[in-house]
């Protein structure tokens, strides 16, 4: 368990560390700008996930990871607004990590109540035809 | 592109390591969509800021986290897309192919929107 978990955290640093190597010893600049925004973390996660229990749990850790992405877009924009309201380094570094876990959350609890809705609609109108052949 | 710094490259080693860690402790207690949130984790972006931090100070410190928070509202769209991509491609072609399709995808994705940003 505790093997495991050192093994991931060396992989997670590992790769998050070798798209920072490639920005800066890059020649090209281009290279660098793209590698900036590297999904380190979630091709590491995708990749554990994988090789420990398959494609499935895989491909859960792939869409979960879309929630947290939403979440990153809006702390990048929360970091980038304040820093321009109040010029306050440490409070806008804060409040993006603060409004990246809750809007990561709440888009994925809203997602969860949107399909939990689809499928009783579903139920409902499977029902109803149901009646109708009876 | 700037020198190659010690700190710089702790920081995202220690950020990079903790949120797949942190993936995994949430995925198994909650769940692999609540883990996934976790895989998400902005690291090189909070990485990039706290570099700055070490580097910079005051109004410095602040425009240039600016312009990473603007350049990292880009790269994070990307990689929503990709995201999405990566679950279709996953669950099509399994996770190893289709973990290697996703990175394509990524890869041309990005090429494309740093080649119209840059000219």
């Amino acid at each position: 368990m505790t093997k495991d978990l050192l093994l991931r955290f060396l992989l997670g640093g590992a790769a998050v560390m070798a798209s920072y190597l490639i920005i800066v010893v890059s020649p090209w600049e281009i290279l660098g700008g793209i590698f900036a925004a590297f999904p380190a973390v979630m091709i590491t996660a995708v990749l554990m996930a994988g090789v420990t229990s398959g494609t499935k749990n895989a491909a859960k850790i792939a869409g979960g990871s879309v929630y947290g992405m939403i979440g990153g877009v809006i702390c990048a924009a929360t970091v980038w607004l304040f820093l321009k309201l109040t010029h306050n380094w440490p409070l806008s570094m804060l409040l993006g990590l603060l409004f990246w876990l809750i809007s990561s959350v709440m888009v994925s609890t809203l997602r969860e109540k949107l399909n939990i809705k689809l499928f009783s609609r579903k139920m409902v109108l499977a029902e109803a035809r149901f009646r109708h052949h009876k | 592109m700037g020198g190659l710094s010690v700190s710089a490259l702790l920081i995202r080693f220690i950020l990079g390591g903790l949120a797949v860690v942190a993936s995994t402790i949430v995925a198994r207690k909650l769940g692999e969509k609540a883990g996934g949130i976790f895989a998400a984790f902005p690291a090189v972006f909070l990485a990039a800021l706290l570099t700055a931090g070490l580097d910079l100070k005051g109004e410095a410190l602040v425009s240039q986290s600016i312009i990473l928070s603007k350049g990292a509202m880009v790269g994070m769209g990307i990689n929503i897309l990709v995201a999405i991509v990566a679950v279709l491609l996953l669950k099509k072609h399994g996770w190893k192919k289709g973990l290697i399709e996703a990175l394509g995808c990524w890869l041309a994705v990005s090429i494309v929107v740093v080649a119209i940003t840059v000219n």
